[in-house]
């Protein structure tokens, strides 16, 4: 359980969140979503306790992060996967965090063994490739077998393999019981991953809500082609429908459901090649929530 | 703390500096017992009235002075090298306290450096003995039980550096201004103050970090740019200063600090 309460922090005179709240709860995985600079990582840094909130406050199963004892146990982090050293070896990088923690050497190889990299334990992190820091950084949120995981931006820079294993990871992750926040800038991963969906932008809450809600609030009428969308046309706006001409041929036809649509068109006998609910992409729906909150936006010409 | 103890350990173990280091510290050793065996030959050569004026000792005691040196490296590098890497916030997430991050390191560091000073220093004094074999060296001529703990002391030295290192290590977060702030601390302070008008050379060089642990040790600094203005518990107890007051001003810097 994550709770974020009316958080701020300020550089100067900027806020980099501004009094964000929001829950995430077990048992799903919560998308945490905004353009670059919207707060994201901020957020986390605070929940983790790296960073001080101006005001309000960021609790991990109802305390802060700073005052659990072996917290390691109850949070598992990704931040930044390259932020290891590049001379120590992977045993060595996941020894050294576990023994900070009380966790043996044994969890150490079990961790190495389920993300893939127990050939390459013996190996100098500084010959990683990215896909591999990813594996060992998820590696390391693992280490205390924690309820609560946090994860920034895990699938940049991934091949598709990778962005996969991550996905079926996190949802298992999610189907144990655990709590799993993961950060990014894509809507198109997210659509795939999430369940629940925190949208950012400029350090403010813009959304919170389950992926399906999303689609259904940005719900575009339903699409209709018939051979005769002239006729057609006459019958739906005389049932209350607003009809729009697609390019193509379509009909976009707002204010009536596909039943009411099938039914009239049978009633009047004009034959339907195609009826179905157009929604905006999830991608759309995140591009007009966060137009304008972008942090450098490019200026169109 | 034991957790927090026990992973930096690991954290200086698994990493190729601190070898490094040790090796060079090693080889230095070895250098000055080869320069020892060189003295031993210059020594049979010199008529019986020169050979008073021969001393060893400045040899035996450029040991701590450069292993100081190398483990102040080693103490900036346990802070900066974290925050190159990034590992910085790997440590404060698995250690969240913050003061207990700094302070498992500067035990670490303080064993490590305490252990190789103590190493160095006194297995320079004891090689160039042996290597000196039964020659009278002017100042070599107390028994060994006289002259080892002095030793022993003034490598006490090698951990106020490298506490000195970790701490600037900490508050400049780079190992080029950390370790040059250290060489200047450590050689090139001194050598200025030297060059000050009297009294303030003296009085001055009296306080310089170098010159403490031979003072504490109640040897003599003449001939040094060092001055002797303070007893040994003077310099004892000004070494304690310069290990722990510049720590305890990182810490609460990096307390406060966001990482």
């Amino acid at each position: 359980m994550i709770e974020v309460r009316e958080l701020t922090k300020r550089y100067g005179g900027t806020a980099a969140v501004d009094g964000l709240s929001f829950q995430v709860r077990p048992g799903t995985v919560t998308g945490f979503l905004g353009p670059n600079g919207a707060g994201k990582s901020t957020t986390m840094r605070i929940l983790l306790g790296l960073a001080a909130a101006t005001s309000g406050e960021a609790l991990v199963n109802g305390g802060r992060y700073a005052e659990l004892r072996r917290p390691m146990l109850e949070v598992g982090a990704l931040l930044d996967a390259s932020a290891v050293h590049g001379g120590r070896r992977a045993f060595d990088h996941l020894g050294w965090l576990a023994r900070s923690n009380g966790i043996g050497r044994r969890r150490v190889a079990e961790v190495l063994e389920r993300v893939g990299l127990a050939g390459a334990a013996r190996r100098r992190v500084g010959g990683f490739s990215l896909g591999m820091r990813q594996r060992l950084g998820i590696a390391a949120a693992l280490l205390g077998d924690p309820g609560v995981l946090l994860f920034d931006e895990p699938v940049n820079g991934l091949d598709p393999d990778g962005v996969r294993w991550i996905r079926e990871l996190m949802r298992g992750l999610a189907a144990e019981g655990r709590t799993v926040l993961v950060s990014s800038h894509l809507m198109s991963e997210m659509e795939l991953t999430a369940d629940r969906l925190v949208i950012v932008g400029r350090g403010r809450l813009i959304a919170d809500t389950s992926v399906r809600e999303l689609a259904e609030r940005f719900g575009r009428g339903v699409l209709v082609r018939s051979p005769r969308p002239a006729e057609l046309t006459g019958v739906l706006s005389a049932a209350g429908g607003s009809v729009e001409d697609d390019a193509g041929g379509a009909l976009t036809v707002a204010g009536l459901d596909v039943a009411d649509i099938g039914e009239r068109a049978a009633a009047h006998g004009i034959p339907l090649y195609e009826v179905r609910p157009r929604s905006a992409s999830l991608e759309e729906a995140y591009m007009e929530l966060t137009a304008g909150s972008a942090e450098f936006e490019a200026a169109i010409s | 703390m034991r957790d927090a103890i026990a992973a930096e350990w690991w954290k200086l173990c698994s990493v190729r500096s601190t070898r490094w280091v040790l090796a060079i510290v090693a080889a230095f050793v070895v250098l000055l017992l080869a320069l020892a065996f060189q003295e031993a030959q210059i020594f049979d050569g010199l008529a019986p009235g020169r050979r008073e004026k021969l001393a060893l000792r400045p040899l035996q005691e450029m040991s701590p002075w450069v292993t100081g040196l190398c483990m102040a490296v080693t103490g900036v590098l346990t802070a900066t090298s974290e925050y190159r890497s990034g590992t910085i916030r790997s440590s404060l997430v698995a250690v969240p306290r913050r003061s207990r991050l700094p302070a498992a390191k500067a035990v670490v560091v303080t064993a490590v450096s305490l252990a190789a000073g103590e190493a160095a220093t006194l297995g320079t004094f004891l090689g160039s003995r042996l290597v000196i074999g039964d020659r009278p060296f002017v100042d070599q001529r107390a028994p060994l039980p006289h002259d080892l703990p002095g030793f022993g002391v003034e490598a006490v030295s090698v951990p106020v550096f490298a506490l000195l290192g970790l701490a600037l290590g900490l508050l400049l977060r780079s190992a080029a201004a950390a370790i040059t702030a250290v060489v200047l601390l450590w050689h090139v302070l001194p050598l200025l103050v030297f060059h000050l008008p009297a009294p303030w050379n003296e009085r001055l060089g009296s306080v310089m970090l170098g010159g403490l642990g031979p003072r504490a040790a109640g040897h003599s600094v003449e001939n040094s740019i060092y001055g002797g203005a303070l007893p040994p518990w003077g310099a004892a107890a000004l070494m304690l200063a310069y290990a722990l007051l510049p720590l305890v001003v990182a810490v609460s810097v990096f307390a406060r600090r966001d990482a």
